[in-house]
């Protein structure tokens, strides 16, 4: 689908930093000199406590706030750029549907705005409907769907283009646990038959951990990256990868990244007083 | 239930008719007791047998007869008054969400302009539209638009404001132009807002119509009815109230249109209430 050559990296943040309302007593040092790479086809989980800049960093990536220093390559492009060429796709914790349009209508929404023409459209979204397993739920409306229904609609929506890269913050967050295993599982497999590149924001230690092949690890109060996590579970992962021993030893491994980056976030508050 | 609080209002009118003093009555010097004599307050069945009376001055026309034929022309200067009004509601709001400092510039203006009696503004209207060689019901229409755009514009306003930050950033990160996000997000996210300020602007139009047709003359639809029956008061007392339902039904024709409107653009729109 894109130009990139194999080489090209799908993600490039170099030395980013976000600060909001310099300059005020409301100034929030978002991200701190940040650096991040994500090759093609990687699935990276962005992790830490609440306000630590996990949003803000993918906001940064998608080219929606402009970060205050550093910069950033999307597909070997800026980020503007490839927002302009629509190289991702998005998905939020609220699924953001369209509640005047039919589930076919909100998930033709990005190729309309392409300026596909309709034959092309319905092709695809029969396609997404299918990878998204609600193949006869294209006529109905967003809330005649249950909350995992319509997480699915906006996950088919932010593929329906076939970005190379998605983008995903805490898409899962507002499901119970079974739906949300459940949605894992599919997601990785729409992940694998796809190649698409996942940059995808979690409060969870497990799901980070079940999905991804690197776990970024954030601290808050500047935001920053303290630590990456490797997950080698290799790439065919199933519901008895949950159980598997590796599992449950990069979930420890995270939970202890974590706690040391609270710690020090804590000693550096401390610090600030 | 629309029948139910007819039955209610006649009613209470009978009633008052019965037990009321003939010449009305006094409070503390002060004259506001009405009178029940069939002048003042006719029964209400002589009123709906009025519509069936011979129209005094319309040869052999009954009374409804009259009345259908003004208020057809009441109506259609009402919708196209309506129709200008919604045009210039919607552009203004539209313009207004586009550019803030416009609504915080213009907004003020609009909310005054909403304070100038009608009658004030009538004969202004009629010297610019005799100025620029538009026919006389322009002027009604012109009037009616300048009473109906107000609750358009301020609810359509509010309605392009309130689609969600998540949606509008979805948007963003499809790269799509202002209009099209107007188009694909802010327009449709207003339309359940914008209903409440249409149903206000369908009655705003009657009465504008109705009172620019009493203020300039010249126009003859139900305002003028009223006043024409006003002044023929005593030979049919009931013909006034005749003529005031006519106008009431107008009114609620306009709603109804609205209504149905509504119902067909928020068929598929999950049912909930809006403020
Ligand atoms: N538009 C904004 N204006 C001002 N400050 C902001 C803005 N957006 C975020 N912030 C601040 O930046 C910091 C990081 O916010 P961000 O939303 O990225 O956190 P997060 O890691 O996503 O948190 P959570 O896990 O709770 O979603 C917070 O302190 C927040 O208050
Ligand atoms: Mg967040």
């Amino acid at each position: 689908m894109s130009d990139a050559t194999p080489q090209t990296r799908a993600v490039e943040v170099s030395d980013a930093s976000m600060v909001f309302n310099p300059g005020t007593p409301g100034e929030v040092a978002a991200l701190d000199h940040v650096d991040l790479t994500v090759e093609p086809g990687d699935f990276v989980s962005l992790i830490g406590p609440s306000g630590c800049g996990k949003s803000t960093l993918l906001r940064v990536i998608a080219n929606l706030l402009e970060p205050t220093d550093g910069s950033v390559l999307v597909n070997g492009k800026s980020a503007h750029q490839a927002r302009i060429d629509q190289d991702y796709g998005m998905a939020f914790q609220q699924s953001g549907l369209f509640e005047w349009r039919t589930v076919t209508k909100n998930i033709e929404l990005p190729l309309e705005l392409k300026g596909w023409d309709k034959k092309r459209r319905q092709e695809r979204v029969r396609e997404m409907l299918d990878l998204v397993k609600l193949p006869d739920r294209g006529e109905h409306m967003p809330w005649e769907l249950s909350g995992g229904q319509q997480q699915r609609i906006a996950i088919a929506r932010a593929l329906a283009a076939h970005p190379p890269l998605l983008l995903m913050d805490e898409p899962f967050g507002a499901l119970d646990e079974m739906t949300r295993e459940h949605m894992q599982s599919e997601l990785l497999q729409i992940c694998a038959a796809t190649g698409t590149t996942v940059v995808f924001v979690t409060h969870s230690i497990p799901e980070a951990v079940y999905l991804s092949d690197r776990v970024v690890v954030m601290s808050a109060g500047p935001g920053r990256i303290t630590e990456i996590v490797s997950v080698d579970l290799g790439r065919d992962r199933d519901e008895d990868t949950r159980e598997d021993d590796t599992f449950y030893k990069k979930i420890t491994e995270v939970r202890e990244a974590l706690r040391g980056s609270e710690m020090s976030a804590e000693a550096r508050g401390i610090e600030d007083r | 239930m629309l029948f139910a609080s007819l039955a209610i209002a006649i009613l209470l009118w009978e009633f008052y008719k019965a037990v009321g003093p003939e010449d009305g009555g006094d409070i503390f010097g002060w004259r506001i007791i009405p009178k029940t004599n069939d002048r003042v307050m006719p029964h209400t069945w002589t009123m709906a047998a009025e519509f069936g009376d011979d129209a005094i001055g319309s040869g052999d026309q009954k009374v409804w007869q009259v009345l259908l034929g003004y208020a057809w022309y009441t109506f259609r200067m009402a919708i196209a008054g309506l129709a200008l009004g919604v045009f210039v509601g919607v552009g203004l709001a539209v313009f207004m969400a586009r550019f803030k400092i416009v609504e915080r510039g213009l907004l003020p203006y609009l909310v005054i302009s909403q304070t100038i009696p009608l009658i004030a503004l009538a004969p202004q209207v009629t010297v610019i539209r005799g100025s620029l060689d538009l026919p006389q019901w322009t002027s009604a229409a012109a009037l009616a638009a300048f009473l109906s755009f107000f609750p358009v514009t301020v609810s359509t306003l509010r309605g392009l404001q309130s689609a969600p930050a998540a949606s509008l950033e979805l948007m963003d990160s499809y790269a799509a132009s202002w209009w099209t996000t107007l188009r694909k997000l802010r327009f449709p996210a207003a339309v359940p807002y914008m209903v409440p300020g249409l149903k206000l602007a369908a009655t705003a139009s009657v009465i504008g119509v109705i009172v620019t047709e009493i203020t300039l003359g010249g126009l003859r639809g139900v305002g003028f009815a009223t006043i024409d029956y006003s002044q023929k008061v005593t030979s049919q007392p009931a013909s006034v109230y005749a003529a005031v339902f006519a106008a009431a039904v107008l009114g609620l024709i306009m709603f109804g249109i609205v209504v149905a409107g509504e119902s067909i653009a928020m068929r598929r729109r999950p049912k909930e209430v809006v403020g």
